[in-house]
């Protein structure tokens, strides 16, 4: 085998993982959209911090496994109330909504930088094996993300598809008005939907808080793929967005070795562009009338 | 038509006690009213996108930006003067709102908020990529012509001056928008905003018309950042920035959405809270975030808008 | 005009949402100066028909005609500027707009020339005014006309909302369900407003209210779940067997 074509396929895989965390993210803000119609601009702010507080938690857990636990709970016990009592008040005005969420994620920021400080830091792989292919050595850890990331998707898959609970949600997402007058408490809903959304964001925070490192701000550049790839997939569609986030991330991981990270967003932003063109909706969205 | 009058009658009385204001102020108080102005005239432009037509678009820094880099980008390397300048940085404005608006105009509301976002953010990353040509996080720094007018030469470096060269443009800003915005054009928009569904209804292409107001919107939020840079003498990539983008939301629900000249108000009341708070605690934009959330459940009619509903 | 005298025609029209088949197969048309009711149980596809008619929808299949000219899938305001003016089943109004400038801006939408959009002055005299003032006199909001649209009753506003559809001098007017949810009294004044436009243009009713489509229609569409079941005078359908079915417990009289 050539070496570029090696160095393309790591590339490649190095893609793939990356796509699943942000598959991660990226779900939680579809879901919110479809079951609240807003997009939730405080979401990369939530990984950043799953990541941040996976970073405090470690020295005093001492086990990666136990922070991959706590971290999601935490999450779960801040969303919730800040949809209840900050989001809700706006309901049923979109964009009024949003500029709430903004709000949020400077908050959320802020406080990022005041308690955890302004400089990038590193966590260290919680596994250190590292395996050899093709002559190239390769982190076990990656391995390990993915396997994770695909448990929760198929995990997210499960609990929407087979629970009544599940069922519920998507029958939120179908029609709002005839879920609440078939009886079904929207006010739980809403609230379950944005702290699952929040939390798979901050579980991928916790995942790849040892393959990036951790700042203050890593929440805007994950944000900002993540919303093009949910815009690319269609607002509100699982399917879409998962397909998304795998191809633009392999995408963009290949174009990494020819451009620079800033022009491989770029070229994925125009993919995005292209898409808006010719379906306003994205790939998968609905359609309108 | 009482609340318009009550609109022109505080459009006025402003314009005038700036216009006294720059006489007596000190320099340090002058720059602050400088830059009071020059938001205001962006506050001004983004209230056509987000209180005439109910675009709300988180993606204005992009304008903004670029029409600073055209005004400084112009000076420096094409030796422009100034006026040519600012004309350069509002046909930037209008290009990059021609060329990206109908993409967005057309999206339905929570897609339109996200996509300006993301089509802001990206830029800014290009803006921060690019340093050869635009200086990215450290900027670039230019010394601009003095104005040459037919009596004689204005130099902007005189504070005096400055200030008075931005109220021009903040008049003549504001006459040119009050005029389109009272001329049909603006009922158009307002029923628009009212009702998008029934202005299709009667005859009206609303997809034109909200592409109409994102392109005016885009041009004068360029022609202020094009007025920032030659104020500072300094212009960033930070300027497409995000926060870029929340500041006229902010300004323009404190004041009094789709009032045109509300949002002046929330100009003043944040630049005053940003220099004061800025000044001793580092974590401003928690407070500013937090500011957000109580703007948004306390008014949304905005200052000016409360006052005018009070007023029969 | 059309060669077979039809102002509107539908061929065929269907629409379907998903598996859902709202507006199944109808052909349809109104002459010049004909009043037609629509009649049918809720979820019939009366609104949806209208939808499709009027451009807010497009047809899945079939061919729409107005002025025998082919209409099908243009966009509702191309259709508005040919000819075609609709009110809805909710008020449709701009709420912080004053009854003359929502007339007004009805009335612009025809006169509009480009270079006027953005300089020249909404006068309150002018023909546009003129024209604006004209059509609230029609329909009698007169003494209301500097009242924010959002400070009428119910019933006016839904006399606005006619007014509105008049200002764009439509040649065919489709009416959903005007005088739903209004007192009386107010019934009365929308009732004979329309009996009155009658005479100037052709009108397509929404109507749950028989006694109302009885008084103001000469001919009476019968829908049932997007099929047209029933058509005649008002008499003949409510003898209809099929009809009696659908509106079983419910007592349909000529009177």
């Amino acid at each position: 085998m050539p070496e570029w074509a090696i160095t393309v396929l790591f590339l490649l895989m190095n893609g793939l993982i990356w796509g699943l965390i942000i598959a991660l993210i990226a779900l939680g803000l579809t879901l919110i959209f479809g079951v609240m119609g807003i997009v939730n601009m405080a979401h990369g702010d939530l990984y950043m911090l799953g990541a941040v507080l996976a970073f405090y938690l470690l020295p005093v857990s001492g086990s990666f496994w136990i922070a991959l636990i706590a971290v999601p709970l935490i999450t779960a016990v801040i969303a919730g109330p800040v949809e209840r009592f900050i989001l809700r008040p706006y309901e049923g005005h979109p964009a009024v909504t949003m500029i709430a969420t903004v709000g949020i994620s400077f908050i959320l920021q802020q406080i990022a930088l005041a308690t955890y400080g302004g400089i990038p830091k590193k966590i260290a792989d919680p596994v250190d094996f590292s395996f050899t292919v093709l002559g190239v050595s390769y982190p076990g850890y990656r391995l390990l993300v993915a396997a994770i990331a695909i448990l929760i998707i198929v995990g997210i898959y499960l609990f929407l598809y087979r629970t009544n609970y599940g069922i519920l949600i998507r029958a939120s997402i179908q029609d709002r008005q005839m879920a609440s007058a078939m009886g079904i408490n929207v006010s739980s809903v809403l609230v379950t939907t944005f702290i699952i959304g929040s939390v798979l964001a901050a579980i991928a925070g916790v995942l790849a808080a040892p393959i990036s490192q951790v700042f203050y701000l890593m929440g805007n550049d994950v944000g900002l793929l993540s919303f093009i790839v949910v815009i690319v997939g269609g607002l509100g569609s699982l399917g879409g967005t998962l397909i998304a986030a795998l191809t633009l991330c392999s995408l963009e991981g290949v174009l990494a070795s020819v451009l620079s990270p800033t022009q491989a967003k770029a070229a994925i932003f125009v993919v995005m562009i292209f898409v808006l063109m010719v379906r306003p909706r994205g790939l998968f969205g609905e359609r309108e009338g | 038509m009482q609340r318009e009058r009550v609109y022109r009658y505080f459009a006025l009385g402003f314009l005038v006690l700036l216009a006294v204001l720059g006489l007596v102020l000190p320099t340090g108080a002058r720059s602050l009213m400088i830059q009071i102005m020059i938001f205001g005239i962006f506050a001004m432009g983004y209230d056509v996108c987000l209180g005439y037509t109910a675009q709300c678009s988180l993606g204005h820094s992009l304008f903004f930006g670029s029409g600073a880099y055209a005004c400084v980008l112009s000076v420096m390397h094409l030796k422009a003067g100034l006026l040519t300048a600012l004309a350069i940085s509002v046909g930037t404005g209008f290009v990059l709102a021609a060329l990206l608006g109908p993409i967005c105009v057309r999206l339905s509301e929570a897609y339109f908020v996200i996509v300006t976002a993301i089509i802001a953010a990206v830029f800014h990353l290009l803006a921060m990529d690019l340093v050869w040509l635009t200086g990215g996080d450290d900027g670039l720094c230019f010394s601009i012509p003095s104005l040459k007018l037919g009596f004689g030469d204005l130099s902007l470096y005189k504070p005096l001056a400055n200030y008075y060269f931005v109220l021009f443009f903040m008049a003549l800003t504001y006459f040119v928008l009050a005029r389109i915005l009272h001329a049909p054009l603006g009922k158009i928009f307002v029923a628009i905003r009212e009702n998008p569904k029934r202005a299709l209804f009667l005859g009206y292409n609303v997809t034109r018309y909200k592409l109409i107001a994102f392109v005016v919107s885009g041009m004068v939020a360029a022609l202020a950042g094009g007025l920032y840079a030659l104020t500072l003498r300094y212009c960033s990539a930070d300027y497409m920035g995000f926060y870029w983008s929340v500041l006229p939301v902010v300004w323009c629900l404190i004041g009094g959405q789709g009032t045109l000249v509300g949002s002046w108000i929330g100009v003043a009341l944040m630049s005053l809270f940003q220099y004061y708070v800025s000044a001793w605690f580092t974590y401003y934009l928690l407070l500013f975030g937090v500011l957000v959330l109580i703007i948004l459940s306390v008014s949304r009619k905005g200052i000016l808008g409360y006052i005018a509903s009070r007023v029969r | 005009m059309a060669e077979n005298g039809y102002l509107l025609e539908l061929k065929d029209v269907s629409r379907h949402f998903g598996g859902l088949v709202a507006v199944d197969g109808i052909s349809y048309g109104v002459r010049k100066g004909e009043v037609r009711g629509i009649i049918g149980p809720n979820g019939a596809g009366k609104t949806t028909l209208f939808n499709v008619i009027t451009g807010e929808l497009k047809p899945t299949a079939g061919r729409i005609y107005l002025k025998g000219e082919d209409i099908t899938g243009l966009p509702a305001h191309i259709i508005c500027e040919k000819g075609m003016s609709r009110t809805f089943q909710l008020t449709f109004i701009f709420p912080e707009m004053t009854v003359f400038e929502c007339v007004w801006v009805g009335v612009y939408s025809r006169a509009r020339r480009p270079w006027d959009l953005f300089f020249s002055r909404t006068d309150p005299s002018g023909p546009i005014a003129e024209k604006a003032q004209r059509i609230i006199h029609t329909v009698g909001l007169e003494e209301k006309t500097h009242e924010m649209a959002s400070n009428l009753s119910y019933g006016d506003q839904k006399v606005l909302e006619i007014a509105m559809a008049l200002s764009t001098d439509p040649v065919i007017l489709l009416l959903d369900e005007p005088t739903q949810g209004v007192g009386p009294g107010e019934v009365d004044t929308i009732i004979n407003l329309v009996e009155r436009l009658s005479k100037e243009m052709s009108i397509v009713l929404i109507e749950h209210d028989m006694d109302i489509v009885a008084r103001l229609c000469h001919n009476v569409t019968v829908l049932s779940f997007g099929k047209m079941i029933a058509e005649g005078t008002c008499e003949a359908v409510s003898r209809n067997e099929e009809v009696q079915r659908i509106y079983l417990g419910e007592k349909i009289v000529c009177s």
